[in-house]
Order: structure tokens, then sequence, then C-alpha cells
């Protein structure tokens, strides 16, 4: 007699698969992460390898230590340590990348029960991390992060009247800052690439780049200085690549949107009226902690329901 | 006016590919296993014992209360055994009918729906609910308007549309009976586009009928869902724990609908349907016209065999259809399709942990959250468990799967909505109970 599974309906899938979409968001960091390489030299490759080579590590040893199914596989690891590399500036120290891969991973994803549970973003929590431990041991003498670089960045520049890029130059990522957010034409290669394969949704990084250009302009009155302030700092980095996270950011299609716009909002008044130049990581991972309440002001009412 | 909500949707491969297969008649089996709940509410109850002999159409079990429905014999033959579960008909080789059968008298409401109940039709959309006991609805309120659910939205299946097309002077027939003894007003047939046929035929046989409204519907799933057909076809939405019937609407299966009107006709009760036999293992995919309670081994030998060894076999759709333990299992009444798929398309996905992407949100019909569901059931404290599940709405869910379609960790959404829904129907009971002794 035949063997049956007997198993729950639906009995069809679509295909997709988490797996399928750690790839597809690493595939579109491509780009960016060959930009930085022509850009910076093989340098930025060293600080990219070294950073998911520390990530999949500490989740290897993290789950072989707590005996936890080994969850490698799953590429979340892989995109993490990729997308800290590319937060990062050259004037990065390797042993600083392996202590924030190890926070991002252990600390910000593991502790918290692993991939779908954390509530802040590991990538963007090991950056700020990293910003605030070594720059304070350091008395910012030692700057990890573009933005604390000495040689201005354009958004220094842009605030301190220095002398900037010009627009192809911030365009195209000839200027300084961390590793993956200057060339601005791969990250959007990057934003085509998602949508397309709809992993993300093209309103999220249009909301967060947009709002920031907005007030931006009414700020300067210059449609030019908009221009430099949406391409200055992490903006498009952080709002393709990491304002998009699923796991840290609100599961409805409303919330997503409006998470999108809270960034863009903070994002502006720390760079206006902040100490910070820059504003993109503390905007999501501010955001991050709001997205429970966002996802309760935009649940639907569903159809027939009181 | 607000503007009119779109209701989320899949567009999933139609596979339809019975859809222009005319319908054949099987050679009659040497026996019949009719289970005795293969209707929604109360098992029925057999009158007949083993060692009786049988023909074609003969009560075999009579209703259990409540809402139920009888059964009747779909082979001539000797009973076999007949318990509270199945009875079991040898055939005699003879397939003769009982002779006593004659048109039921009607003359008004009351004969109309006793007439109905004793056809022993039920919802063959899928939902196998009594339709006698759907059709009583009108003594509590007008019924104006009468859905005709010709959507078919599941892959595969294609027996509706052969109804359709086959049947039709039924399904206009059916209809006459209804405007006539319910006093309906209103009949809309939803037919999804993929069937131009079954579309050109209504629209073709009801052109001088003002009454009758023919849909054409989109092809996505779940169009046919209760909640889905009677929004895009009406705009009316049935609130939670509200009848249909009290929006003064039914809703009927098309070949339930065609089934009716050939009792009427000739008193033969519901002992034979349109079976879509599919599926990666079947040789030659089929409509087959099988008696109810045909096993699925005898069925897939008379339509030519399997092509591979099967690895998963299902009554009704690959969305909502559910599986069966045997290739001996029988057909049943509401057994639109039997799918028969191969090793691979059996093969189970392990679930890994929810990254929150949304596509569940996004997708369901409702606009439910299913991983809020999800997260209620982990919760320890039963009292809590079933306040988070009655938040979150659990009792509209219909089960029709399109998030764990749309799932990329794989999670059994669906499964866990169903034993939510479970949960949460016992447990308010409960409560309920416990509220009126305190």
């Amino acid at each position: 007699m035949y063997k049956l599974t007997v198993s729950a309906a639906p009995h069809i899938h679509s295909g997709a698969s988490s797996k399928r979409i750690m790839l597809d968001v690493i595939l579109a960091l491509i780009p960016a992460a060959a930009a930085s390489v022509y850009l910076f030299g093989i340098r930025a490759a060293l600080i990219i390898f070294v950073c998911i080579a520390s990530c999949v590590i500490s989740e290897a040893l993290f789950n072989l230590i707590t005996h936890r199914k080994q969850t490698i596989s799953d590429l979340s690891a892989v995109l993490t340590g990729l997308l800290l590399g590319l937060n990062l500036s050259t004037n990065v120290q390797l042993l600083q990348c392996v202590v924030g891969s190890v926070f991002a991973i252990v600390v910000v994803k593991c502790l918290f029960g692993g991939l779908g549970k954390n509530f802040a973003n590991p990538a963007i929590s090991g950056r700020v991390f990293m910003l605030l431990a070594f720059t304070s041991v350091a008395g910012g003498a030692m700057p990890v992060v573009s933005e604390l670089v000495s040689s201005a960045t354009p958004l220094e520049a842009i605030h301190s009247g220095a002398e900037l890029p010009t627009l192809l130059q911030m365009f195209l990522g000839v200027r300084g800052g961390s590793l993956g957010e200057t060339c601005i034409a791969a990250l959007l290669l990057g934003y085509i690439y998602l949508v397309a394969r709809k992993v993300i949704k093209w309103y999220v990084p249009a909301i967060f780049v947009g709002s920031v250009f907005l007030c931006s302009l009414i700020a300067e009155g210059s449609f030019t200085a908009a221009l430099y302030e949406i391409m200055a700092g992490g903006l498009f980095l952080g709002a393709i690549f990491m304002a998009t996270d699923y796991v840290t950011t609100p599961i409805t299609n409303s919330g997503k949107a409006l998470f999108a716009l809270g960034c863009g909002l903070i994002t502006f008044i720390i760079r206006y009226f902040c100490a910070y130049p820059e504003g993109v990581s503390f905007s999501i991972l501010a955001m991050n902690i709001l997205t429970p309440v966002l996802e309760r002001l935009t649940t639907k009412k569903p159809l027939g329901g009181s | 006016m607000s503007l009119k909500k779109r209701i989320s949707s899949l567009k999933l491969p139609h596979l339809k590919g019975t859809s222009d297969l005319h319908s054949v008649a099987i050679e009659p089996p040497p026996e019949v296993v009719l289970p005795m709940n293969m209707h929604s509410g109360k098992p029925a109850v057999p009158v007949v014992a083993a060692g009786d002999h049988v023909l074609i159409g003969q009560l075999i079990a009579e209703e259990g209360g409540g809402n139920s429905s009888p059964v009747h014999a779909t082979i001539s033959g000797t009973v076999e055994s007949a318990d509270e579960k199945a009875i079991v008909i040898k055939s005699d080789g003879k397939m003769q009918r009982d002779q006593t059968i004659k048109p039921p008298e009607i003359t008004d409401l009351d004969s109309f729906l006793s007439a109905v109940r004793k056809s022993g039709i039920v919802g063959l959309g899928g939902a196998a609910f009594p339709l006698w006991a759907k059709l009583d609805a009108v003594r509590r309120g007008p019924i104006k308007t009468v859905l005709v659910n010709g959507a078919e939205c599941e892959p595969y299946i294609t027996s509706d549309n052969r109804t359709l097309i086959e049947n039709s002077q039924n399904v206009v027939e059916g209809i006459a009976l209804l405007k006539k003894y319910l006093g309906s007003e209103e009949f809309i047939i939803g037919i999804e586009k993929n069937k131009p046929e079954a579309i050109a035929k209504m629209e073709e046989l009801f052109a001088g009928d003002s009454s009758v409204t023919v849909k054409p519907l989109d092809s996505v799933y779940p169009q046919g869902a209760k909640q889905v057909l009677l929004y895009n076809a009406t705009g009316k939405v049935v609130g939670e724990g509200q009848r249909l019937a009290s929006l003064g609407v039914i809703i009927i299966n098309v070949t339930s609908l065609a089934k009716m009107a050939q009792f009427v006709a000739d008193g033969m009760p519901l002992v034979e349907k349109c079976v879509t036999l599919e599926g990666s293992a079947v040789k030659e995919p089929k409509n087959l016209i099988v008696p109810i309670g045909t096993r699925i081994s005898y069925m897939i030998e008379q339509a030519g065999g399997l092509s591979e060894e099967p690895g998963k076999i299902i009554r009704g759709g690959p969305m909502m259809g559910k599986t069966v333990d045997s290739i001996d299992t029988p057909v049943i009444k509401a057994t639109n399709a039997v799918l028969v798929m191969g090793k691979k398309e059996a093969e189970a996905f392990e679930p890994t942990p929810c990254i929150h992407c949304g596509r569940c949100v996004a997708v369901c019909p409702l606009g439910l959250n299913p991983t809020a569901f999800s997260k209620a059931m982990e919760i320890e404290d039963e009292d809590k468990r079933l306040d988070a599940l009655n938040a979150a709405k659990v009792q509209l869910c219909m089960e029709c799967g399109c998030c764990s379609y749309v799932c990329p960790a794989h999670r059994p959404l669906a499964e866990t909505n169903s034993k939510a829904r479970r949960f949460a129907r016992k447990a308010n009971a409960a409560r309920k109970e416990a509220g009126k002794n305190v």
C-alpha cells in the first residue's frame, strides 16, 4: 500500500524563502561593496571580510555554546556583517570591527532569541555601539565612522561652509564617508533590484529620502543644497537597506510608510539641530523602538470586523 | 461614499487543464463506502443493516437531528456493514434504480423545503452545509438576493465549470425554483473569467432575464470564498458572528443548485457527482461522474492509472483541500476534485523563524494579521490567550491558506489559525457558560 503524506492545507507554496530574500539583499549590496573597494582601496575589502567573518563565526559559536540549532546557513549573519562593514570607514581598526560584529550578532540578535526576535537592527546597533564606544575611549581622536573623520565629510562641509565635491562626484561616491554609503549610483542599482524582486516596498526608501529632501529644501531654500543633503551621509544606504529590514520595522504596509517618514524627520532634526552631523543610524534605531506602536496604530479593521 | 476597498488576493497558477474535458461516467464500482459525516453538522443514522439489499436512491441513513442530511444508496447491492461511521455496499453489478422514486410534489415553500431536505444535497463547493438548512433561513426573513457561486477559484478543479456548461438547463431551473418558492428577486451568478465558455453559456441563457446577472470575476484566489464573493459581487460585508442570511443574501454553489433542480425534476437524491481527477501523478486527468462512496483507488484505475507513485492525495483543491491517509478513501458528497500528487510535491518544508516580512498581512483577503494569531497561541495563560485571539478577530479567518502560501519562512500559518479558531470557539463558549452561572 502507498504511504501517503497527511498534512494541513495549503498543499502548494509560492516558492519564496527567507534564505532567498537574504541572498537578494546581499546581491543588491554587491554594487555598493564593489564601489567601496574601488573608491577606498583594498582595505575596504578587508574590513568587509572581517565583519562578515566575525558575524558568521560569532553566531556559529553562540549556537554551539548554547546548544542551539546551527543557523548560519540562513545568510542573515552574512548580511549583517556586510552591512556593518559598509557602514564603517577605512579608519576603523580591524579588532574594532570584530568587537562591533560580536555586539551586533550576539547582543543585539542572538540574546534576543535569534533571527526574527531582535527589536533593533543588528548592523546599525553595531555601528552605533562602535561610534560611542571607541570615540569615548579615544576621546574623539580615533574616528571610527565617517561622520567623525576630521577631514570634512560633505555633511560637515555643508554645515561649515567648506568646499564641497561636485554633485556628480557625490552621485558617484567620490567623497569622504563610510565604505558603502558614498556611491549613490551603486546603491540605486541595489534599490532597483530589491524593488524588482519584490523584497522591499519602493516607497519606504522614497519616503525616507524624500522627507529629508523636502525638509532640507525648506530649511535651506535651495534645490542644490537639498540634493547635497540627501546624497551626503548614510541616507541612501540606511533608507534602502536598513529602514527596509523586515524584522525591525512594522509588519503593516502603512506602518512601513510611517516608519520611513519618522526616520526622515528624525534624521533631519538630528542633522540640523543636534550635536551629531549625521542622524540616519540614530533615526532608524529610534524608529525600531517605535515599531510595535506603529504596528498597533496601523492595524486595519478587518473586513467584517467590528 | 468612501473609496471601495480592494480585497487582497493571490494570483495562483490555474492548472485547469481539464476545463474543456466533457465529464465521463466511470464503470460502476464493485463497492461503495458512505461515511455518515459527509456533511457539516450531526452525522446521519443508518436505517439499513448488514445483509439488506438496496437500490440506487434508496434511503440508507436518515438525518441525525440538528443540521444533518440523509444518505442514499449510490449503487444497487447488498449492505456489507452499517454502523455509526459508515455504510459499505457491495455491488450486485446491476445498478438498479429504486423504482418507487418519483419527482417530489411541490406546491409551496413548505413542500419545497421538505423536498430539498430529503434530497441529501449539501454545499458541494466544499463546505458541505446541508442545503435545506441554508434555504430554511427564508423562514426567519426574506432572501432577496441569491449569489450562485461558480467562481471555482482553486487551481486544478473544473467540475463546477463542467456543471455550468453541461447542466446549464438545471442552473436555469434551479434559479426558477428559488425565485418561485423563496421569493428571491435578484440572482448573481459569479464566474471567474478563466471560464469564458461557462460565462458565455450563462449570458446566453439569461439574456432576457433582468433578475439574473452574470458577473465575470477576476481569476484570483480566493474569489469564491463567502466574504470575498459577497463583497466583490454585491459590495456587502457580513459582520463577525452575523449570518449571511440576515443581509437577505444566500450563496449557493452552482453544482448544488443544479443538483437541486435535477432532484426536483426526477426525485433522484444526490447519489453521484462530477469529480476532477488531476495532479502530477495522474496519467490522464479527467472529469469523472462517479457514484458517491467510490474509492479513490478504483476511480484512478478507471481513469487510466497513475504515472508515478503517489506521495499525497487531496480531496478538494490544493489550497483548502484535505489530505487522505489511504488511496482507498472514498469520494464523498462535497468532493469536487481528487488531486494525486507525486512524491516530490508531497515533501514538507522545515519552518524557519518568522522574519516579520508582512507578506501574510498584505495578502490576507480579510485584512487580518496571521502572525498575531500565532503569537497569541504561544501565550500560556488560556484566558489571556483567548483575549488576544478575540482582539485579533480570529473567528473571521476563513482558512483560505493565502498566508501559508506566501510565507517565506514556510510557517504553517493557516494550520495555526485553524487551531486558534477551534480553541477560541470552545473557550468563548465556556466563558459564556461560566458567565451565566455567576
